[in-house]
């Protein structure tokens, strides 16, 4: 019995904490190359969530695609909301918080301010019915096995897709020459741009990257957790990002793995262990950022950090 | 010829004043206002209207604490709805479990909060980088879920119900009383606030701000000062959190730390950003005037549904759209002037040249001709 639960707590939290990874990805990309701290990336999570539902709805509606292949609409809504949450991130992006870049303060405010105009525009657009509670259908249906527990298929399924993001990325920023230039502007930002890497532009398919990412993260975790979103979901998603982020280091992308792993494996076994523990889930992450901040300040991978 | 002397006089005056007014307001000017302030119940004013202006009145010393902190320190706090929320529910605690009366219970509140704003501080502010900013906006997320988990202790949605300050008078005496104390409280803590801000210690916080190295580099222990200027912060934040509680909402409940489902879901730890920003980031009395400038927006001139006839087509502006709008113009303040509007506008003047002479102008250009 025990053991049933452990390994079923082993696998529902690896898979919880891949999507977790994912949502706080594109906040530690943007902090580690530009040293922003980019809070509408909350935003960015609903967003992409919302586009996802309404796209994806939509090319059911219009019914072109064979019904032998349900696996072509979500692929193809997920594609289209990674490409219009990262268009919408970066012009974003190089209308506010590129002209304010150096002033933390001012920065931190904007992109808070920014997250109401985002939410503000899902209740002007959808109504505020929709607004409140958007359904989003999983990725697959189905059970799978997996070491003697029951999974849903779509969970195992983002899990899986989690993964692979996780290597494209690293592959990307070590492997092409974008990626590393990249890397070059968060090591020495003078001497990259002496190399002739142009920083606008970097920052900006930053954003733009890290919004996709964000979208991304979004989905998996609305439709595989939640199975719905809410326009006002960016405080629990930031909330999120927050904590992966403190726990594996700021701007660390190794880091934010194993910070979701983590997050994810301490959440799933309290809300196993703790009856009705539902309404605690925004406040164990807490829990795990005091811990951490008490403990291992710079988090596991920690990398901008200096300690005073 | 010459420029009209009037015109040019005039505007002098008019830079004077401005800039000696935005940089240390006159006494004069303070108490002048104050009076004007304390006349309003007698000067025919609708009396629900004025129950806008307590909750004014108290929100104002939650964002002339956050500037003390953030315009003046540099360091960034996104959820003072934390000290708030946190002084109502420890009066609230204190009364319906002890049955302490409120006078002693708000005090404990106030210390509460400054006790778990240094708590909060420790871990992260010995840290370079932005962790109070991250902490404080998830901590009041993280406090509502344990104020839902234990129900029997918090109340959960509801939450614990508080006394009454004045429980002895008639409703329109009551609300004049509690005008009264929001405003004694507003005087009181501002004028405290501000000479913090003005005093040694004040100083020290503006190096901080300005350049912490160079800080560190005159023996300044700026963890020590960061954690003061953090401590303060939170004790005035509790202590208008606790008047809150009993004058306005007459509860402490969750909507104080973040409510989700309202029109602004982070109202308290938002209002303070937004009324720093319309009246200047680090004047402690600009986000004051910041906060009446946007409760009476709010709360008097923006209906619930305005409609505009423009060439026949009828258009409707619900609340969403009035908040979408208001907040994009917000950003775009931010973005524009980064240290407030008042700040900037103060700043242009300052810099603006004395009028030449069209003379002057003339002869230069001509002897660039010459040459």
């Amino acid at each position: 019995m025990v053991k049933r639960m452990l390994e079923s707590i082993i696998i529902i939290g690896t898979i919880v904490g891949l999507i977790y990874a994912i949502i706080a990805l594109g906040f530690t990309l943007v902090y580690g190359i530009s040293g922003i701290v980019n809070l509408t990336h909350g935003v960015f999570i609903v967003v992409g969530a919302y586009l996802y539902g309404v796209l994806s709805d939509y090319l059911l509606k219009i019914n072109i695609f064979p019904p032998e292949s349900p696996y072509l609409i979500p692929i193809i809504a997920m594609f289209l909301s990674f490409i219009f949450t990262a268009a919408i991130g970066s012009i974003f992006y190089r209308l506010t918080l590129h002209q304010i870049l150096g002033d933390e303060i001012s920065i931190l405010i904007a992109s808070i301010c920014s997250c109401l105009i985002f939410q503000k525009l899902i209740y002007i657009t959808l109504g505020t019915s929709q607004a409140f509670a958007y359904r989003i259908s999983p990725l697959a249906y189905g059970k799978i096995r997996i070491i003697n527990t029951d999974v849903l298929t779509g969970q195992a399924l983002a899990g899986t897709i989690s993964l692979i993001t996780f290597i494209a990325l690293s592959i990307f920023i070590s492997k092409t020459k974008v990626g590393r230039a990249m890397k070059a502007l968060s090591q020495d930002l003078e001497a990259s741009m002496l190399m002739g890497i142009s920083t606008e532009k970097l920052y900006m398919l930053t954003t733009a990257i890290s919004a996709g990412l964000g979208s991304l993260g979004g989905i998996l975790y609305t439709s595989t957790v939640t199975f719905g979103v809410a326009s006002y979901m960016w405080m629990s998603g930031l909330a999120v990002s927050f904590t992966v982020v403190v726990l594996g280091g700021l701007g660390s992308v190794k880091g934010s793995l194993l910070g979701g792993l983590i997050l994810g494996l301490a959440e799933i076994s309290a809300m196993t262990i703790l009856p009705g523990a539902g309404v605690l889930q925004s406040s164990i992450p807490f829990i795990v950022i005091i811990l951490v901040l008490i403990i291992r300040p710079k988090g596991l991978f920690g990398k901008r950090i200096e300690m005073e | 010829m010459q420029t009209v002397p009037i015109a040019r006089y005039f505007r002098k005056i008019y830079t004077n004043i401005a800039t000696h007014i935005y940089d240390r307001p006159p006494r004069t000017l303070a108490f002048l206002i104050i009076i004007m302030l304390s006349i309003l119940p007698y000067s025919g004013m609708d009396l629900i209207k004025l129950e806008i202006l307590i909750s004014a009145n108290l929100i104002a010393i939650l964002a002339a604490s956050w500037d003390l902190l953030v315009g003046r320190t540099g360091q960034i706090s996104l959820g003072h709805a934390l000290f708030f929320g946190l002084g109502a529910y420890t009066t609230a605690l204190f009364i319906k479990y002890l049955g302490w009366p409120f006078w002693i219970t708000i005090p404990i509140s106030v210390i509460v909060g400054a006790g778990v704003a240094l708590t909060i501080g420790i871990p992260c502010l010995r840290l370079k980088g932005p962790y109070l900013a991250l902490v404080t906006m998830a901590f009041p997320l993280a406090l509502q879920g344990f104020l839902y988990y234990y129900r029997d202790i918090f109340g959960g949605e509801t939450g614990i119900g508080l006394p009454k300050i004045f429980p002895g008078l008639r409703f329109f005496d009551r609300i004049v009383a509690n005008y009264y104390l929001s405003l004694a409280l507003l005087v009181l803590s501002s004028i405290i606030i501000y000479k913090i801000a003005t005093s040694k210690t004040g100083i020290i916080f503006i190096s901080i701000l300005d350049d912490e190295i160079g800080a560190k580099a005159c023996a300044i222990n700026t963890t020590k000062y960061k954690l003061m200027s953090l401590a303060i912060s939170g004790l005035f934040g509790s202590l208008a959190g606790a008047f809150y509680g009993h004058i306005v909402s007459g509860s402490a409940n969750p909507r104080l730390f973040v409510d989700t489902t309202a029109l602004m879901p982070m109202e308290f730890s938002l209002i303070p950003i937004i009324a720093a920003v319309l009246g200047g980031v680090g004047t402690i009395y600009g986000p004051i005037v910041g906060v009446y400038i946007y409760q009476i927006l709010y709360r008097y001139i923006l209906r619930d549904v305005i409609t505009f006839n423009i060439f026949g087509y009828i258009v409707t502006v619900d609340r969403h759209m009035q908040l979408f709008i208001f907040i994009s113009f917000i950003v775009l303040l931010i973005v524009k002037w980064p240290r407030g509007v008042a700040r900037a506008i103060v700043e242009k003047l300052e810099d603006l040249e004395e009028p030449r002479e069209l003379e002057e102008i003339l002869k230069e250009k001509t002897e660039s001709k010459q040459m």
